[in-house]
């Protein structure tokens, strides 16, 4: 009994060691975005202070379009989440159910089509977006995005999809479903944990990309947060309370989407791909 | 047509999707990117070079360096976030109270975009202003400011450190779905067995896992052996070319040296060597046959 | 069922929206890009120019793109290799040029008239020549003189009507002004091209050269006043006179320790002092200005150079050029250098009441009359001020015993890439 309380009170510390460790940064990007401009470089420097307060939130809300910067981020992840999902949903299914064989060599090919590192994408990829007329569009970040998130869908999904017993299918198709039915009707409402994981880790990705909307988009009400946060480190003058709040704003949703979805995130790691 | 023939097709047309759109967002780039490594470019003006690039990149004494870095760096990055995901896994997996609020909270590094966790901790790292000297200092573990990105070993340290900061929650969080999937009457009948926790993990936890680390590691090595941001923002390679990863050596060529012919080059090599530690890491690595990939 | 129609409504709506976005224009849009677009203090003056010039040119519009500082030039790139760059840009003019990025303006500027000729200096001009063709209007510059926090120096027994002339002198100063947590200066060892700018200054105040006049030799080591002078500077740091970590100290980090009076003195350009005061607004009135220190009779200082151009794909120059000209106005130089600090390279502008009521400004355009031009001439200029420049400069502060060694090797390799353009 009184073994276990101990070892219950070391792991209880180590834990919170940790969690202080990992968390104090964001602690402090908090604390800095909600001092005044005059107190960031103070020596000793200040950890809680009685003049905190949410100006600089509000200077960054009203002085640059932030409001539009969420919309285009929340538009082109929610189209990458689709489109991606949408794709990956369909290879897996299409690889377990009729190419079984197939599968390990397509997920070594997605591999490496991830090995080549971004800068040497960017170029030919915007002069590819550049002669469709996308520049500027939505359309050029999500299919940018989504080139990135499959690899890893399309393997857990595949992972998932293998644990669904072909039994299913069988009986769905004599009970008269068409391949599409099966597939929509049946498969997909078992496969949701899997789905559920896949939407989440997309949504990140696509959330926090930087360097295509960059290259992407000249038109500042196209900017996504990512590009938005980035401009506000000018070379002659840095508001770093500024600067740490539009980091705050850009990091929220994400935070907030993970915190109610998380449970099906482990859920889904569990019952589908780790088992291999 | 025959029943086998219809299967077929459509097979096809359900996989198809993803090859046409891989295809065409993401071979283009890519035979784009070889097709230039065979050239001689400056800005607009390019002309036929053949390997004269990679010719020049493997007898570059900075190619040599970069890749001695990175293979460092992902090493020791690689390394760092298996072990220590391993040990938060165990860790949580073993507490209910809060499990969301804690699973939520050792998440959020990874939350963040790598550049904005990078600027955070490069105002946390400054040696005159940041918080990390003054703590130190004020604690007594160092009597003066240390400057964290200022001196190669510093700064190789520290950098491998953010990284580990922004890498370990996702391996965690798989380690974690897949100590759950582990039947609880394994460990039941191995205590019966008279095996202590030791020997529980080894013979139990390990093996159960080994086809998920594998997986996780050789998808850490190869998002590794590729990253930029990090570094990118906290030491552009410095000081001194001590954490000038070949990604860093990569995007100087490009943009800041306008040479891209042999930053293709110097990215077409990379490719290569990626593949081959993940094959070479897969074999060393083999999960037992009969199983998936 | 429910889901799959919410999934591919929503799909469907962001599609939509996606295609939705095409834009149709009837007058002229011309694209204006510099990595100044995002400073604060410029915002405002920038939107009365854009607004003031489509005013009076009702079928041109110029559309801004903002891009942050350290990914201007990529972005640039990335646009002018698909020949889609933005009309308008301010980027390093000899790297641009050379790799055929920029759009020759001489007949343009000969179709003006001479009064506005007159407004540039031959030598200004000729900083923003390649291979003879002009490649961009001068809009405005920097020039690096030393600046002092008065407090500190009074504080320290210094007199500040008295600065230092020559490098004894500087080091007597820095002695007196190194104590109870504040050092002399900062030596900048970060990995941006402001080391090289501040180790050149250095060089030129002993009467070295760090080139060749053509640009096919470096003489870092070779030329023996230069490597002296990287020793005396590079030095400051092993006597203590220096904030410590060099080796990431940039502008940003100078600017701060000097904002928070960590350091008596910085070598650096009027915007400086914006930024300072923006930091500290405690600093306004406690800084005075005064030429950097030297060892031979009147060694040039630095002056940058930021010029207008256009891009090479520019489909409507003479559209672009009309912005340029506006922009490079009178009226517009002086709200630059009021609002932003960013000195004015119009050499007619010295009897304005706003110039004239700056005092410190007149200081520093009259600093400014013995500068030699930032960047170098060189397409590769980019690159090596901010890549092998300062990867010796890093190396010789980590080993300062190795410094000769560390720049004879650093002549070898910008000699080699210098030859190889």
């Amino acid at each position: 009994m009184r073994r276990s309380q101990y070892v219950d009170g070391a792991r209880w510390v180590l834990v919170l060691v940790s969690l202080l460790l990992v968390m104090f940064p964001f602690y402090w990007m908090l604390n800095t975005s909600l001092k005044p401009a005059s107190e960031i470089f103070l020596s000793p420097p200040t950890f809680i202070s009685s003049n905190w307060s949410l100006d600089a939130y509000v200077t960054v809300l009203t002085e640059r379009p932030f409001a539009r910067y969420f919309l285009n981020s929340l538009v082109v992840t929610l189209g990458t989440t689709v489109l991606s999902v949408t794709l990956a949903a369909f290879a897996a299914y299409g690889f377990t159910r009729f190419f079984p064989r197939g599968a390990t060599p397509f997920v070594v090919f997605l591999l490496f089509t991830k090995m080549l590192p971004e800068t040497l994408l960017i170029i030919p990829y915007f002069q590819l977006m550049a002669s469709v007329g996308l520049l500027n569009s939505y359309l050029a970040l999500i299919l940018a995005y989504s080139s990135f998130a499959l690899p890893f869908s399309v393997w857990m999904l595949i992972g998932f999809f293998r644990s669904i017993p072909r039994d299913i299918d069988e009986a769905a198709k004599i009970d008269g479903a068409s391949y599409l039915q099966t597939f929509f009707l049946v498969i997909l409402p078992l496969a949701r944990p899997g789905l559920v994981a896949v939407t989440l880790f997309t949504f990140l990705i696509a959330w926090n990309s930087y360097l295509w909307a960059l290259v992407l988009t000249t038109d500042a009400s196209m900017h996504v947060l990512s590009v938005g946060v980035a401009n506000m480190v000018g070379e002659y003058s840095v508001q770093w309370n500024e600067l740490m709040a539009a980091a705050v704003i850009a990091a929220v949703p994400v935070m907030l989407l993970f915190s109610f979805l998380e449970k099906h995130l482990v859920n889904a790691i569990t019952s589908g791909a780790v088992k291999g | 047509m025959r029943q086998w023939q219809r299967h077929r097709l459509v097979g096809y047309a359900f996989v198809g999707p993803v090859f046409l759109f891989l295809c065409a967002v993401v071979v283009f780039p890519l035979s784009h990117a070889f097709w230039i490594s065979l050239h001689r470019t400056r800005g607009l003006a390019t002309s036929f070079s053949g390997t004269d690039n990679y010719q020049r990149a493997l007898t570059d004494d900075a190619f040599w360096h970069a890749l001695g870095v990175s293979v460092q760096f992902t090493g020791a990055c690689v390394a760092l976030h298996m072990l220590i995901g391993l040990c938060l896994a165990l860790l949580l997996n073993e507490i209910r109270f809060a499990k969301t609020a804690l699973r939520v909270a050792f998440l959020t590094p990874w939350m963040v975009a790598p550049a904005v966790g990078a600027t955070i901790w490069l105002w946390l790292l400054e040696p005159q202003f940041g918080v990390v000297n003054y703590l130190l200092g004020a604690i007594g573990v160092i009597d003066a400011p240390l400057a964290w990105l200022g001196t190669p070993k510093l700064a190789f340290m520290s950098v491998v450190a953010v990284d580990v900061w922004r890498g370990v929650p996702f391996v965690m969080l798989l380690i974690l779905a897949g100590l759950q999937t582990i039947p609880r009457d394994q460990y039941e009948a191995a205590s019966i067995d008279g095996a202590g926790p030791w020997q529980r993990f080894r013979y139990i936890t390990l093996p159960n896992l080994r086809y998920l680390l594998v997986v996780a590691s050789t998808l850490d090595i190869i998002n590794t052996m590729r990253h930029y941001d990090i570094i990118g923002v906290m030491t552009a390679g410095g000081p001194a070319g001590a954490t000038e990863v070949l990604p860093v050596l990569l995007y100087n060529t490009a943009f800041r040296g306008n040479r891209f012919g042999e930053a293709a080059a110097i990215g077409v090599l990379l490719l290569l060597i990626v593949l081959a530690f993940a094959i070479f890491h897969i074999r060393l690595t083999k999960p037992e046959q009969g199983s998936a990939p | 069922m429910r889901t799959t129609k919410t999934l591919a409504a929503l799909a469907v709506a962001t599609l939509c929206t996606a295609l939705g976005t095409a834009t149709a224009q009837q007058p002229i849009v011309l694209q204006w890009q510099t990595a100044n677009l995002t400073e604060k203090q410029y915002e405002p003056i920038w939107k009365a120019t854009i607004a003031e010039f489509e005013a009076a040119n009702p079928g041109i519009k110029i559309e801004p793109v903002l891009v942050a500082r350290k990914d201007h030039w990529t972005k640039f790139v990335a646009a002018a290799l698909a020949k889609l760059a933005p009309c308008i840009v301010s980027v390093d003019l000899a790297t641009a040029a050379y790799n055929g990025y920029l759009m020759p303006i001489d007949k343009y500027m000969q179709a003006e008239s001479a009064d506005f000729l007159g407004a540039w200096s031959p030598d200004i001009l000729g900083a923003a020549k390649w291979k003879g063709k002009l490649y961009g209007l001068p809009i405005w510059g920097g020039t690096y003189a030393e600046v002092y926090n008065r407090e500190l120096v009074i504080k320290a027994g210094l007199d500040p009507s008295n600065p230092p002339k020559t490098w004894t002198e500087y080091l007597a100063w820095s002695k007196k002004l190194t104590g109870n947590g504040v050092w002399a200066t900062a030596i900048l060892g970060g990995k941006t091209d402001t080391t090289t700018r501040l180790l050149l200054t250095w060089i030129w105040s002993n009467g070295g050269e760090a080139f060749n006049a053509d640009m096919t030799e470096a003489t870092f080591a070779k030329n023996p006043k230069s490597l002296e002078a990287i020793k005396f500077y590079l030095g400051l740091a092993g006597k203590g006179f220096a904030a410590p970590a060099p080796t990431t100290t940039n502008y940003l980090e100078q600017t701060n320790l000097f904002a928070q009076g960590k350091i008596a003195n910085m070598r650096n350009a009027y915007w400086a002092v914006s930024k300072v005061i923006n930091d500290n607004p405690a600093m306004k009135g406690n800084m005075f200005v005064v030429p950097i220190p030297a060892n031979v009779a009147n060694a040039p200082t630095m002056s940058t150079m930021t010029a207008s151009s256009i891009s090479a794909s520019c489909p409507h120059p003479e559209a672009a050029w009309k912005f340029i000209k506006f922009d490079a106005g009178k009226k517009w130089s002086i709200e630059r250098a009021r609002g932003a600090n960013w000195m004015p390279l119009r050499n007619d502008l010295a009897n304005e009441p706003q110039v004239k009521a700056d005092p410190m400004l007149a200081q520093f355009v009259q600093i400014g009359t013995r500068a030699r031009s930032y960047p170098l001439p060189s397409p590769i200029w980019a690159e090596i001020a901010a890549g092998d420049i300062v990867d010796a400069v890093q190396r010789a502060l980590l080993q300062p015993e190795k410094t000769d060694e560390i720049f004879r090797d650093l002549d070898a390799r910008l000699t080699k890439k210098l030859r190889d353009i």
